[in-house]
This record gives structure tokens, sequence and C-alpha cells, in this order.
């Protein structure tokens, strides 16, 4: 069978994300990216920990943080999780309209949390909080900026990954990509989950 | 009503289709709880900071605690970690975390002992 032949509820395969040797390759792969990911992150997670109560004649962390901000962004990104978890209970049901659904919704919660994120860095450099002000703003730039990057990547991959593949159904060929973008999000979720403890609530008790 | 009787074949793809929409119903569910789990968890970490009323020292083991639970919520249900054909996925993540674990306590060694 050819890869982007639009699979039917009779050929549906039990795993069509890894029925192909390439969609299994894929799939490897991007958990090995993923562990890569971990210790990216944590080579941040290491600098901020360590730089956080640095921050010169600028505010400090407990001075700057607003927690139901985060809180409602935390919500947000967690519930968009949830979203495209239903969103790969569709691509197992050949429910290619339902799967488009949910990771639009995805789409939109992370353009929300997205957005939440902009304000609060426009706020914070009102404040003074930038990224050269101190060792704490250039540690916090770059460890909540960066998961801000992978947010906006994930963005932009899901809006491509359903354009091209809008009239398409579920085929063998783009089963592991959306199944894999799913993988990548909840990651993004994982690293926030850190992200909302170590340096939102942890930077309240200093 | 010789269209009533099924060939045997049939009734076994039938039976299969059956227990998959079964599987799947099942796995809705436990995706559910994992959610409801989450917002709990980090509802009860947010008030834990938020009161004001945990010493600070035992708020932060608690609240790095329950962010690790949530990370298992996510990398085990939601990822499907706990599925059949994961074990390279699991040694991936297992040591990469491991990385993790000593990147973030020799870079804060080294920055505090400088």
């Amino acid at each position: 069978m050819n890869a982007g032949e639009r699979l039917t509820d009779a050929n549906f395969p039990a795993h069509p994300e890894k029925a192909t040797l390439e969609g299994k390759n894929k799939f490897l792969g991007f958990w090995l990216f993923l562990g890569g990911e971990t210790v990216l992150f944590a080579t941040l997670f290491g600098t901020y920990l360590g730089l956080r109560n640095m921050h010169l004649d600028g505010p400090s962390g407990e001075e700057l943080f607003s927690l139901p901000l985060v809180f409602l962004a935390t919500m947000l990104l967690l519930t968009s999780s949830l979203t495209s978890v239903y969103a790969v209970l569709s691509l197992k049901q050949n429910k290619v309209r339902s799967l488009q659904g949910w990771f639009l919704v995805t789409l939109l919660l992370g353009l929300g949390f997205l957005g939440l994120e902009i304000y609060e860095f426009i706020h914070y450099v009102h404040e003074g909080h930038t990224f050269t002000s101190s060792a704490f703003g250039s540690a916090f730039y770059t460890l909540v900026g960066f998961h801000g990057a992978h947010v906006l990547f994930g963005i932009l991959w899901i809006t491509t990954l359903l354009a091209r593949n809008w009239n398409r159904g579920i085929t063998l060929s783009n089963a592991p990509k959306y199944y894999l973008f799913a993988l990548y999000w909840h990651f993004v979720d994982v690293v926030w989950v850190f992200i909302f403890t170590v340096v939102y609530l942890m930077g309240k008790v200093g | 009503m010789a269209n009533h009787t099924q060939n045997p074949e049939t009734t076994v793809h039938r039976h299969e289709e059956i227990q998959r929409k079964l599987a799947l119903k099942e796995e809705r569910k436990h995706h559910n709880v994992s959610f409801v789990m989450m917002i709990l968890l980090t509802i009860v970490a947010f008030f834990a900071i938020w009161s004001d009323k945990i010493s600070d020292s035992f708020a932060v083991l608690f609240i790095l605690t329950l962010a690790v639970v949530q990370v298992f919520f996510q990398l085990y249900v939601w990822m499907h970690l706990s599925h059949k054909g994961h074990d390279f996925p699991i040694w991936g993540m297992a040591s990469g975390i491991l990385v993790a674990a000593i990147t973030v306590a020799s870079l804060m060694g080294l920055i505090w002992t400088s």
C-alpha cells in the first residue's frame, strides 16, 4: 500500500503511527530527541537556580511575579495538552475531522499562552527587569524565553501540518507526524510544569 | 435468512473491533483522570505558596514533589509510556532525566562555590 493513500476503516492498522519503518524510526528518533531536550532544559534550569537571587538593583522575582497570571497560563497549556491527546485518540479511530478540530483547539490555547507570556515580558521590561539588567534577568529570559520559543515552534509546526494535510485524511505517512507533534506538545507542557514550580512558585518563597 | 449467518472470519473481526473500542474508551477515561489530577496538583502547589501558611523550605520540597508526580502523569498517561513497545523511549527518557539531574546539581554547585 502507498503510504500517502487515505486509510479506510477496513484497512486501518492498530498503530498507524508505527505501521511503517519510517514511522517506527521517527517514533524512536523523536523520543531520543526529547531525552536530549530534557538535558538542554536542565542546563538552563541549573543556571537559573544558581543565579536567581542575583538581581542587582533590579526587581527580584518575588516583587515581579504575578501568580494569578502565571496560573492562568498554566491552565491554558495544561488544557491544550489534554486536547492534543484527544486528537491522538481521534487519530487511532481514523476520525480526521475530529483530529483537526482538537488540534485547532490546541493551537488556539497555545496562542493564548504565548499572548500571556508576551504581555508578561513587556510588563517586566517596564518594571526594569530586562535581559541585561542582571544575572537573574539573563537566566530568567533565557529559560522562560526558550520555552516560549518552543511553544511558538509548536504553533508553527501544527499550523503547517494541518494546512498541508487538510484534505488528505489519515495516511500512513501523516499519522506519525500528527502523533509526534502531540508528544512534542506534551513535552513542552512538562517543561512548563517545572518552570511554574521552580521559577514562579519558588520565586515567591525566595 | 441466509444473510444472518456470519462467517467465522467476520465474527473474529467484529470481536477485535469491539475489543479495540473498549480499550480506547478506557484510554480516554485515563486521560480525563490524569487531566483532573494534574489540575488538582497545580492548584495544591499554587495554594501551598499563595496561602503562605507552610514554612518556605517545606513548601519548596512539597511543590517539587508535586511537579515530579505531574510529570509522571504526562509521560506515562498522555505520552503513552505505559503502553506496549515503549522500552526504548523509557530508556531514552530515563537517561535524559539522569543526566539532567546531574547537570542541574553541578551547575548550581559551580555557581555557588564561585
